[in-house]
């Protein structure tokens, strides 16, 4: 088929852009005719709202997302379920993506660093926590009367905990430095690892359904040696492959994100061309990339991507979840919704004392690990699409979600006197751990990173001429530098601390600190990126000194109540009329 | 998935590609596409979502950049370049397109695709010459917004024209109320309303993206075009500060959504015919033939001496993404020919990758050589034993004085004319002058000078000046340890400005450091003095 042909298809649907000409002449009504955009812009619009609503609430905007699913799907029926977002059409891929893009997002903070960092503590309390929740969940859902594989299903979901959740929340108390914030996030990332087994356990069983016990078996030998094979050509190529393509194209930002998401989809493809979840595929190539020197960067930048992206996917998740179902069955939802609260911080506090740290630290992380993980969802998504379970269960799971998200995360935003008061009342007595262990401050301490940290410190942006000689006139003064740039080799020619990134990511400021730095300093010859930094700067109340390059600039620069302008070109100057006196023309 | 990862495959080595010959990606993007499309295996529903995305993002953050602010004092010259080459260019095009026997209305549709200029590849030229912020590449600046904006307004006239001259109109009409709206409410009121809501991150997007497809889908009922409601969303955000929160959080989401829409771009494209390749070549020619001309007589009669306004013109004698987006607004309404869309295509990837091999300094001076008024008028004598100062802008002033104070006679060689009127009425002698043209150098009396002071505002500028410059010493002011090296090794005495910069920033850190936020302030006032 030639290009006519082609674009045929093109024109016919003609949606993409809107036909006013097509709208006269048919019987099109006058609402938009193309549904991704009529969807999307829904599906965005109804976040956008449930979410603004829910931070005044102080609810995770996963439970807003979902509950505008729920709004816009089960409730007044605007938009119909394409289950768990595998279907067809264009906002069933873009969840898809979006899920994927998560787990690459979850991969690329886990460097082999930051595994060794974790330690064993992580491991151990990780693996007990997850085995005993799964366990305990399985016995419990069969005791209300579930069948086997819907009990295991359950157990399996409950077991884990909400990456996002917790992270966001965290790093909104500024506690992901703590010891117990640490240990929590270590604890997730051994979740993480043992969520993609799950899911591509789930994958594997759902194919050809559950024969018998010899095929589980060889389909989960297939799985695993699948997932071998991709684990060692995602290690391989991070140590062997990428790097130096990566450092060739790295100091292109937009290039460098399209051959990172590249690399992504290269290793989905192949993780289903071995019959394995994408979520794995996308995992490993965020580990694999994880490893290079800039992941962090990749990583803010990715994350815009998937907060378009999952907002969409949790939407898709919300419309396709039948809350009736559960209300059915609110017994099952109340006991299984008090183990997933009381019984999994139980298992921590149980557990993590017995490694050398103390009652609070493991009560703390227990307290913040009290929830379902978005994950459940995903896996309850698969698990239908599987047929392995009904409509009825996802929606329990969706709801026991919904409910423990949204009350844990008022119990993380005040789990110091939730602690307290449990301590007062005696409760946590059974466990019988010291209050303090010996372990707890180390690791507080052992925090490497920007997070935290940082103080009084002066943050120079760009790392030109200018900006490396400030950063080495201050540091022979004996100030605290943090020097950052988009181009890893300046970087490298710098000395004292430095990140990798664009000035003008919010993100990267607050990874630099900038909140507590005494001075920041940009020496960039860019306006708008000048300009955006000395209006951050003020609304955190840092001084700033920027570099006035151009007469032209130094107007709004004032404007924005810059503390001190670097004024290179006239100080060129005067150094050319003291050159001019050294050469004996004057004086 | 499968759609996804073969367009990013096609857009990695589109990128690829582009890194390796250092020329823009937008090319590459279009032509990895276009072979992709061999393979057969992107389908045709997936393009078409590809395609709508790609163009609302790609179309919004043009509108977002729309800020006249960041003109400065060259909004009056934007408004006579842009709207004379707009215009002119569009006649020729629809003369041309004619008389390669088009008919008028896809003529219309082919004028409109080669007046706008793109964006993407001319500041990408003036970033790595690090003129984005000289007065021309303010100019060129404003020239390719007023064009974006022009183009957008003039897009649901076109798509009308079918349904008669009343329903062009009307959309056109449409368009400039919304526009208006946006422009005089919305961009004043959003920025209170983002500010009193504080956002973080993931709801700054969400809230900007709900802004967008309401816009689009107000757009709709309106009966415009889709990119008219996106660029218009663009304008409602593009006030400072939001503009760049918005940014920095958008940037990700849009290279995404570029790289696959370019990519699709070129997957839905076909072997384009040899007539169409005939007619793109002329196109392309006329696209490069006529607006450096234009531009340059345009530019220099607001006020820009010749190279810059040689330079403006290079800049943006090419079609732009937004040709592109003309080009498929007409393809999916039916209202041309695809094979017309391959021609808007084909010039729009020849004049782009044209752009950056013309827009350098080579061209530019041989283009010098044949402008029409050389002011350098030979002085009768050159004058002897003289302190030259090159350049004299802004920061040469100061500089200025201190000469005045000493025994030698001046010399001031500056190619603006304001500057050269205000320096003769201090009672200094002046040229006006290219400092390149070796020409000029010579009657500047630059071989016998006692020393030449250079300021010029790129350093690589200098380069006549240190072979024109016998044995007398040149002092050239550069930024960069690289360009001062390049001045050593030619024979020159750099002097770092970042060096001194840097010195006077550490002189005030070491004042100021730990003292009250009030006493900083005065600082600032004295630097203004300087």
């Amino acid at each position: 088929m030639g290009v006519p042909g082609r674009l045929q298809a093109l024109s016919l649907e003609a949606g993409g852009l809107s036909s006013p000409a097509t709208r006269t002449d048919g019987a099109v009504p006058a609402m938009y005719d193309d549904p991704l955009v009529r969807e999307l812009g829904l599906i965005l619009a109804t976040a956008a709202v449930f979410a603004l609503l829910a931070r005044r609430l102080h609810i995770p905007t996963i439970v807003a997302y979902i509950a505008a699913g729920l709004l816009l799907g089960p409730v007044t029926g605007v938009l119909q379920a394409t289950h768990g977002g595998h279907g067809a059409g264009g906002v069933a891929l873009l969840s898809e993506v979006g899920i994927a893009l998560l787990l690459f997002l979850v991969g690329l903070e886990l460097s082999f660093a930051a595994i060794r960092e974790v330690g064993w503590v992580a491991v151990v309390s990780g693996t007990v926590q997850v085995l005993v929740s799964a366990g305990g969940g399985f016995a419990l859902s069969l005791l209300l009367g579930f069948a086997p594989l819907h009990a295991a299903f359950l157990g399996v979901a409950l077991a884990f905990s909400s990456t996002v959740v917790v992270v966001k929340l965290l790093d909104r108390r500024g506690d992901l430095g703590e010891t117990y914030g640490r240990i929590a996030l270590g604890i997730l990332l051994v979740q993480d690892l043992m969520v993609v087994v799950a899911l591509t356990v789930v994958s594997g069983l759902g194919r050809e359904g559950v024969a018998d016990a010899a095929q589980l078996v060889r389909q989960l030998g297939m799985a695993l040696a699948g997932m071998l094979v991709l684990v060692g050509v995602s290690v391989g190529a991070s140590t062997r492959l990428l790097p130096r393509p990566f450092a060739w194209i790295g100091r292109s930002p937009e290039a460098l994100l399209v051959w990172s998401l590249t690399w992504c989809f290269l290793l989905i493809l192949g993780a289903k061309a071995m019959d394995l979840s994408l979520e794995l595929g996308a995992f490993l190539a965020g580990v694999s990339l994880a490893q290079l020197p800039f992941n962090q960067e990749l990583r803010r930048r990715v994350d815009p991507l998937v907060n378009f992206f999952l907002a969409v996917f949790f939407v898709a998740l919300g419309v396709s979840m039948d809350p009736a179902a559960a209300w059915g069955n609110w017994p099952a939802v109340l006991a299984l919704l008090a183990f997933v609260m009381i019984g999994k911080p139980a298992v921590l506090l149980a557990v993590i004392p017995r490694l050398g740290y103390g009652e609070r630290v493991a009560g703390l992380a227990g307290l913040t690990l009290a929830q379902t993980s978005e994950f459940s969802f995903v896996l309850a998504g698969l698990g239908l699409t599987a047929g392995l379970i009904d409509a009825e269960v996802l929606s329990l799971i969706g709801v026991l979600g919904l409910a423990s998200m949204g009350l844990s995360s008022a119990v993380i935003l005040r789990s110091r006197r939730v602690y307290a008061r449990l301590r007062a009342l005696g409760l946590l007595r059974i466990f019988r751990a010291p209050h303090e262990g010996r372990l707890d401050r180390v690791a507080s301490e052992a925090r490497p990173g920007a997070v935290g940290v940082l103080r009084g410190h002066v943050v120079v942006v760009g790392m030109n001429a200018l900006g490396r000689r400030i950063v080495e006139g201050l540091r022979s003064r004996g100030e605290g530098t943090l020097a950052i740039d988009l181009d890893p080799d300046k970087l490298a020619r710098v000395p004292g601390p430095t990140l990798l990134g664009n000035a003008e990511d919010l993100q990267l400021l607050e990874a630099a600190g900038l909140r507590h730095a005494k001075l920041v300093v940009s020496a960039l010859q860019i306006e708008d990126a000048n300009n955006l930094l000395a209006y951050r700067a003020r609304t955190l109340g840092v001084p700033a000194a920027i570099h006035a390059f151009d007469r032209s600039v130094v107007e709004d620069l004032h404007r924005l109540g810059v503390t001190h302008l670097i004024d290179s070109k006239t100080a060129g100057a005067r150094r050319l009329g003291e050159a001019l006196r050294d050469e004996g023309v004057y004086g | 998935m499968t759609g996804i990862a073969l367009l990013l495959l096609a857009a990695t080595a589109g990128f690829g590609a582009a890194r390796a010959l250092r020329l823009p990606a937008l090319p590459f993007l279009v032509l990895a596409g276009f072979a992709l499309s061999f393979t057969g295996r992107v389908e045709a529903d997936f393009l078409q979502d590809a395609l709508v995305l790609g163009i609302t993002f790609l179309v919004f953050v043009a509108g977002l950049e729309l800020n006249p602010a960041r003109l400065h004092r060259q909004k009056r010259a934007a408004l006579l370049v842009g709207t004379v080459q707009f215009g002119v260019l569009g006649a020729a095009g629809f003369a041309a397109a004619l008389g390669l026997g088009m008919d008028p209305h896809t003529a219309v549709y082919v004028a409109l695709a080669l007046t706008a200029s793109s964006t993407l590849v001319a500041v990408r030229v003036l970033q790595q010459r690090r003129e984005l912020f000289e007065p021309y590449g303010r100019l060129v600046l404003g020239v390719l917004l007023l064009q974006d904006a022009l183009v957008v307004l003039l897009i649901p006239l076109l798509t009308g024209l079918p349904r008669g001259i009343g329903a062009a109109a009307a959309g056109a009409g449409a368009a400039l109320v919304l526009m208006g709206v946006s422009w005089t409410l919305l961009r004043a009121l959003l920025p209170r309303i983002l500010a009193w809501l504080s956002l973080d991150e993931e709801l700054l997007i969400l809230v900007v993206l709900s802004l967008l497809f309401a816009f689009l889908l107000l757009a709709d009922r309106l009966g415009l075009p889709l990119v008219v409601g996106a660029f218009v969303a663009g304008v409602a955000l593009s006030s400072f500060p939001v503009n760049g929160v918005v940014r920095g959080q958008m940037t990700p989401i849009t290279d995404f959504f570029s790289a696959v829409f370019f990519t699709s771009l070129g997957a839905t494209l076909g072997m384009p015919s040899g007539t169409a390749l005939l007619q793109a070549l002329a196109l392309a020619a006329l696209v490069v033939l006529v607006t450096p001309p234009l531009v340059t007589l345009l530019a220099e009669r607001a006020g820009h001496s010749a190279r810059p306004a040689i330079l403006s013109g290079l800049l943006l004698s090419q079609t732009s993404e937004f040709s592109l987006v003309v080009g498929l607004q007409g393809v999916v309404l039916n209202q041309i020919l695809p094979e017309t869309f391959s021609v808007i295509v084909l010039v729009t990837l020849l004049t782009m990758t044209l752009t950056p091999l013309l827009a350098g300094d080579r061209v530019t001076l041989a283009l010098l050589r044949l402008h029409p008024t050389r002011w350098g008028r030979p002085e009768p004598e050159p004058p002897e034993g003289h302190v030259l100062l090159v350049g004299c802008g802004g920061t040469g002033m100061p500089l200025l004085e201190t000469l005045l104070i000493g025994p030698h006679p001046l010399m001031v060689l500056d190619d603006d004319p304001a500057v050269v009127a205000r320096v003769r009425e201090a009672g200094v002698p002046a040229l006006r002058g290219d400092a390149s043209d070796p020409a000029v150098l010579r009657s500047a009396g630059a071989d016998r000078a006692r020393v030449v002071l250079s300021t010029l505002g790129r350093p690589r500028d200098n380069e006549a000046l240190l072979a024109a410059a016998g044995s007398a010493p040149v002092l050239v002011r550069a930024f960069d340890d690289e360009d001062a090296r390049w001045i050593s090794a030619l024979g020159g005495r750099p002097v770092l400005a970042s060096e001194a910069a840097a010195g006077r920033f550490l002189e005030w850190f070491d004042r100021g450091a730990g003292r009250r936020e009030d006493d900083d302030l005065e600082e600032v006032e004295q630097e203004e003095v300087l």
